[in-house]
């Protein structure tokens, strides 16, 4: 993975000695919050419903088991023992003392992470495909492309303020698992006619209270135009975006206002002319960047499966976990493997300092050092070799992580809702446990099959309710929770934004509410391999209306 | 019935307005303020909001519950009574140093 070089640390550390002072300034009474609140958010320091909340980056979602320690350490000395990881492969920590943080940024920046740009009208971290690097299906690791986006977007002094945050994801398989089309700017690596990989570009998706599936701006930008074409649509995004109305200042606002092939027009105008200048990517510049993401040398473990198909065959709940959470590998003889954060019942995406450090362990003894951190909220080891599995597997038993579960109805996103979050109209997390303990069968579960969960406790849709096979948002109305239901949406690469099918639910009324509309699913599937977003693309909203509300 | 709350600068932790112009953590030692303490109230915002150890100032409307006071607002609910979340029962606290008065 990538290297803090000298400027990288000299950076960091000048920004942790720059925040300290501005702490320290806050606490003795030089500033007031008015003055203060701006320098917090830019080191990603908000104040929540009860206490601060710091979000830490993790650059398209790698880490080093180093660093997963760390957060493991950061959890137990300055919080409660725990991590959130969230929708935006990041970390947050939900009780630091504001006079602690400056310490925090401190021993973070020990093993070259930080908190910049994880707030404010900037352009955020970069997020990818949580198998990057090592997927079965992927055209190119878009890990050094992500790396390089991050290097030009930190602290871009044009982009900066924006008229509202930007973020961007890129995706370097033919399948989309990093939701590229629900950002700013989404990249899917293509190769042209001639084998030449480059990137098509989206532009305009977004979540939040006007969802957009991003459009198609252009079919092909090479590695070397790519830095250019980006900086000229964050201009003219930076020039015409609306800071007027902070709901309409998204890109997708422009883009949907203005139209695509106005913004193509002035993003290409605006190409012309910084193309093949300073922002050029020259290929040994690629090729440095790459090198930091070299594949592990996969043919130092043994790859035999060994007792592999006996395990398998002796243990349900092994197997269970094979089928779920190990996925297809580039390399023959090795597995990526999901880590659920999703114990039923459990808060999604909340891993302890004990199970950080035991999956730091077990990335350190079978995944060549290497972590991965899911929009999903899952964590993942990206190289296991086969015959490693059971151990990994047991590994995962003794610390609670070992729950199968990958992409069935228990594996559910969930924002962290009116439980912490100063937004939220409605809580999320207990939704989620509910809805986790009413499909805790295994057997239920494997039934059901593939089938999406999202849940936000607002309308600014950090659980990307919009794109839950089954969404769910929570409103308030008049005192109490109220929980809206969307059906058929989907991130992946057949983008499509749920429905509403009719009025809403009290939180008791929710899960009770899932489970009609799971079993209408399993009622009229062609059989059990059509799964649920299929049958919903099949059926259309009537079935599932009616399982919900009856006839009417 | 309203009460004054608002969180404390170090800890974050939430504090109420009590009789005696101290910040505490419990929402039913909170100072009430009745329809007709308009002008009271408001000079007590004003104070606390140019206090530089608090942080989000704001009047919560309450109601009594078998004698234990109740916000009306989800929201405040969950601040006056924590998280509903696993690791997240005890509700933050005020250190050594987040003892603040008017």
């Amino acid at each position: 993975m990538y290297r803090y070089d000298e400027f990288d640390a000299a950076f960091v550390a000048g920004r942790v000695s720059q925040f300290r002072d501005q702490v320290n300034r806050r606490i003795a009474g030089d500033l007031s919050e008015e003055q203060f609140r701006p320098l917090r958010l830019m080191n990603g320091l908000y104040l929540q419903l009860h206490a601060y909340m710091l979000r830490i980056a993790v650059p398209y979602g790698t880490l080093n088991s180093r660093q997963l320690r760390k957060l493991a350490h950061i959890a137990r000395k300055y919080d409660r023992g725990y991590g959130h990881f969230t929708t935006r492969q990041n970390i947050q920590f939900n009780w630091p003392r504001l006079k602690d943080v400056p310490d925090i940024l401190d021993e973070l920046s020990e093993v070259e992470m930080h908190s910049i740009q994880t707030s404010g009208n900037c352009i955020r971290n970069v997020t990818t495909d949580q198998f990057a690097g090592a997927a079965a299906d992927e055209i190119i690791d878009p890990r050094p492309i992500g790396e390089i986006i991050r290097q030009w977007s930190s602290l871009h002094p044009e982009f900066s303020y924006l008229p509202r945050k930007f973020k961007i994801a890129l995706t370097g398989a033919s399948r989309d698992r990093a939701a590229v089309k629900f950002h700013d700017i989404g990249l899917m690596a293509k190769a042209d006619g001639s084998g030449q990989i480059g990137w098509t570009v989206y532009v305009g998706g977004g979540l939040g209270r006007t969802p957009m599936v991003a459009k198609k701006i252009r079919d092909f930008v090479p590695h070397a135009d790519l830095l250019a074409y980006l900086e000229a649509i964050v201009r003219v995004y930076n020039l015409h975006g609306r800071r007027d109305n902070k709901f309409k200042a998204r890109i997708k606002i422009l883009v949907h206002e203005e139209g695509l092939e106005s913004i193509r027009s002035q993003v290409e105008s605006e190409f012309e002319q910084i193309r093949g200048g300073v922002l050029t990517l020259p290929q040994e510049e690629l090729d440095r960047i790459a090198a930091y993401f070299a594949p592990p040398d996969f043919a130092s473990r043994d790859t035999d499966p060994g007792e592999l198909d006996a395990w398998r065959a002796r243990d349900p709940a092994f197997e269970r976990w094979l089928e779920r959470n190990t996925h297809p590998h580039a390399q023959r003889g090795y597995a990526s493997v999901t880590v659920s954060l999703k114990p039923i019942g459990g808060a999604p995406g909340d891993a302890t300092a004990e199970q950080m450090d035991s999956v730091a362990d077990l990335a350190e003894r079978y995944s060549f050092d290497e972590l991965r951190v899911s929009h999903e909220q899952n964590l993942v080891l990206p190289h296991v070799a086969l015959g490693d599995l059971r151990a990994v597997f047991e590994g995962l038993v003794s610390v609670g992580l070992a729950t199968g579960n990958a992409g069935l109805i228990t594996d559910i996103i969930a924002c962290p809702g009116l439980d912490f979050c100063a937004l939220a109209n409605a809580r999320s997390i207990p939704i989620a446990q509910e809805i986790s303990r009413r499909f805790s069968a295994p057997d239920r579960q494997k039934e059901i099959g593939d089938l999406k969960i999202k849940i936000s406790g607002c309308i600014n849709a950090c659980g990307h309710h919009h794109v839950g096979h089954i969404g769910i948002l929570g409103v308030e109305k008049k005192g109490d929770e109220l929980y809206q239901i969307t059906v058929g949406g989907d991130a992946t690469e057949d983008a499509a934004i749920g429905n509403i099918l009719g009025r809403g639910f009290g939180a008791e009324e929710v899960p009770g509410a899932v489970e009609r509309l799971v079993d209408a699913y399993i009622e009229r599937r062609n059989a059990p391999e059509e799964s649920f977003i299929e049958a919903f693309r099949r059926l259309g909203d009537a079935p599932f209306k009616e399982a919900l509300y009856g006839s009417q | 019935m309203e009460i004054i709350t608002a969180n404390e600068l170090v800890s974050g932790a939430v504090v109420y307005l009590d009789c005696n112009g101290r910040w505490v953590q419990d929402v039913n030692a909170a100072r009430r303020f009745q329809a007709g303490e308009t002008s009271e109230r408001d000079e007590f915002v004003k104070r606390a909001k140019a206090n530089i150890r608090l942080v989000s100032v704001e009047v919560e409307a309450v109601r009594e519950v078998n004698g234990a006071l109740v916000p009306d607002r989800l929201r405040a609910r969950i601040r006056a009574l924590g998280t509903t979340a696993p690791y997240g029962a005890q509700r933050q606290v005020l250190g050594e140093d987040g003892h603040v008065s008017l």
